[in-house]
């Protein structure tokens, strides 16, 4: 198995939002090995998003890390100085955001921007770095002609490449895409995911892929890990989890979106309710309200995440009984019963 | 191409604007009680005398065709001449009009200057308390009424302190060779001084809140945090990313204040005494010297509406999103 690039250990990170704190993501584990895609996928809140940007270390005035390791290239980003973390932002870790028209400064060509980033950042002259910025601008499929554009000038998949390219300008060692397609229509979707795919096999890239659309994790990522109301609740290689996933979330994201791949029955099956309050979590594991399988033990004690299978962890109670509950969970009637 | 016609598009809507003006002040004065020539006539003039002179001035003439005979002056650059000085009233108003403008633009550039800096330093401070002190400092220059706030400047800086001249635009007896000596000179620039600063402390709490408020909107926007993520110095993503782009509303604002500020003017300029088009307005009104604030006005009218098209143009040059609309 690869080498470990990125190793993610019992973080959490909380929300100061009045005197309450909101525990956004609580003890989260996962690891990104070099050179693969790996998504990062749950619902709106689940904190896929707060975890990312936590890699950068930019994050929201009022969100702190509170507490948990993040192994990355050797150091503990969790930890790193101010000063150590920005030397390695975008020169090691770079971000692809959602909504590339706002990322983009509206008032400076794109070129300007990209050469800004070189220049400041990879201490590239200036020559150098407007030859790179072709190049990027190749590499993902825009005409260099475009570059003294500006980012109003860009369609949507346009500045989404840009984006791409902006986040490849310094070689870094990882890519932190933040629902990189999520703004785009579906065929625009699939040509950008195609070009991060065939980019990624070029240069061995590391990519934690974040997006609430397992449709994209089945069709791009390596590994998955899913993640629900702040918790990681299950992390094993893609195929597994589409195939024989082993926690009843993950079975019920499966059934909640159409499937890429195939043209499969075409009924849609959506997880009832909704993601408990983060303000107060309930006590036993966090999906219980919503798991069609859900016992006692379930309700009044957390299920720990463990390793149920060869690199395939879980937290769930019930991980053992899967293959049988995976039989019940194809029936829209086990989720239809659930308030 | 793209560029040049919005310009003139722009330039058309100017003079439309213009001839609206020149309309306007037309009607007003002749709507203003009184016979606009009693000032002019001299009261031992017979009733031929007059009725001469009304004929000369053609003011028997129907209300239209005094209209088109006054904007066919106005073509040629004939104000007509002021009946307090006897001279012609462009050559009275282009005297003037460069010591009004240098008092504007310098104080408004000191106020602009200062409150695109400091409001942009204010939203970096936010929630602190040098911005809990700041701001209602900021909010009572705005309050104080600009011709009391020259006249306890005069009384400080001029009558306590000496360290001012208290009016005027030179000290007398002092000539120079050229205005460009004038105006450059120690002398002229000391008794600019307090004028200016009257009215740059009046006027700088506009940009200043204007772009505090724009920083604060623009640092939660996704392109500054993305410069944070990409690790760009605290300078680039505040200066570069969040304030360029905070400035552009601020940059329209200064056309703007160009208008209040002449209006403002006309107060500055009769405390200080500083010969300028606003003193020369309310002068030539006291006076009832019709042609002569006629042609202020329309000079102090031409000037706001070319600041106004001056921050089009600017606009589309400084947001790139508007050119090509």
């Amino acid at each position: 198995m690869a080498e470990t690039l990125l190793s993610i250990r019992d973080l959490s990170i909380a929300y100061e939002v009045g005197s309450k704190d909101v525990v956004a993501v609580s003890g989260a584990s996962f690891d990104v090995p070099q050179g693969t895609i790996v998504g990062l996928v749950g619902e709106s809140g689940c904190g896929k998003t707060t975890m990312a940007r936590a890699l950068t270390r930019v994050i929201a005035d009022n969100a702190r890390i509170d507490g948990g390791a993040m192994q990355f290239d050797g150091q503990d980003l969790a930890a790193l100085s101010e000063r150590d973390m920005n030397a390695l932002r975008w020169r090691d870790i770079s971000f692809i955001p959602q909504s590339a028209m706002n990322s983009l400064d509206p008032v400076y060509r794109v070129e300007y921007q990209i050469i800004e980033v070189l220049r400041d950042r990879g201490g590239m002259r200036k020559a150098q770095a407007r030859a790179r910025a072709v190049e990027l601008f190749e590499m993902v499929g825009i005409d260099p002609g475009r570059l003294r554009d500006f980012p109003h000038q860009f369609s949507g998949g346009m500045r989404q490449r840009a984006a791409i390219a902006l986040a490849l300008a310094l070689n870094p060692k990882l890519v932190v895409a933040d629902e990189p397609v999520t703004a785009l229509d579906v065929i625009i979707q699939r040509q950008i995911l195609d070009q991060l795919r065939g980019l990624q096999r070029e240069l061995g890239l590391s990519v934690i892929m974040v997006t609430h659309d397992i449709s994209v994790v089945a069709y791009i990522c390596d590994r998955t890990v899913v993640m629900y109301a702040g918790k990681v609740v299950e992390n094993c290689d893609t195929a597994t989890l589409l195939n024989e996933p082993l926690h009843p979330y993950s079975m019920g994201l499966k059934n909640a979106f159409p499937d890429l791949q195939s043209a499969g029955t075409g009924v849609l099956t959506p997880i009832a309710g909704s993601p408990p309050d983060l303000i107060d979590p309930p006590k036993g594991c966090r999906f219980a309200a919503r798991c069609p399988f859900a016992t006692d033990l379930c309700r009044n004690t957390e299920p720990a995440l463990t390793e149920a299978a060869p690199d395939h962890h879980v937290a769930c109670h019930r991980a053992s009984e899967a293959a049988v509950l995976r039989e019940t969970a194809k029936d829209p009637a086990t989720w239809g019963a659930v308030t | 191409m793209s560029t040049l016609k919005p310009f003139l598009i722009r330039t058309l809507q100017l003079l439309l604007v213009l001839w609206a003006v020149v309309t306007i002040l037309f009607l007003m004065f002749r709507l203003m009680p009184g016979n606009p020539l009693a000032a002019y006539i001299d009261p031992t003039f017979t009733a031929e005398q007059q009725e001469a002179l009304i004929r000369q001035f053609g003011l028997d003439k129907p209300l239209w065709q005094q209209y088109f005979t006054y904007l066919g002056n106005l073509l040629q650059g004939e104000l007509g001449d002021s009946f307090r000085y006897r001279t012609p009233v462009a050559e009275r108003i282009l005297l003037l009009l460069p010591n009004t403008l240098i008092l504007t633009f310098s104080s408004l550039i000191v106020a602009y200057t200062f409150g695109i800096l400091a409001g942009a330093w204010l939203a970096w401070k936010r929630n602190s308390r040098f911005e809990a002190a700041a701001l209602p400092a900021v909010l009572a220059t705005r309050a104080m009424p600009e011709f009391w706030l020259g006249m306890v400047l005069l009384a400080i800086f001029s009558f306590s302190l000496g360290w001012f001249p208290a009016g005027g635009t030179r000290s007398a007896g002092t000539s120079y060779d050229s205005l460009w000596q004038l105006y450059t000179s120690a002398n002229f620039l000391s008794h600019l001084f307090l004028p200016m600063m009257t009215l740059a402390i009046y006027s700088q709490g506009l940009p200043l809140l204007l772009m505090r408020s724009n920083m604060l909107d623009v640092m939660k926007e996704d392109f500054v945090t993305m410069a944070k993520i990409k690790g760009l110095s605290p300078s680039a993503v505040v200066i570069r990313h969040g304030a360029r782009n905070a400035l552009l509303p601020v940059m329209t604002s200064f056309a703007i204040a160009v208008g209040y500020q002449l209006q403002g003017n006309v107060v500055v300029e009769s405390v200080f005494s500083w010969p300028g088009l606003g003193r020369e307005l309310v002068n030539a009104v006291a006076a009832s010297d019709y042609p002569l604030a006629q042609g202020a006005f329309l000079m102090i009218a031409i000037v706001v509406i070319t600041m106004n098209l001056i921050a089009d143009l600017l606009y589309t040059f400084l947001d790139p999103r508007i050119s090509h609309a």
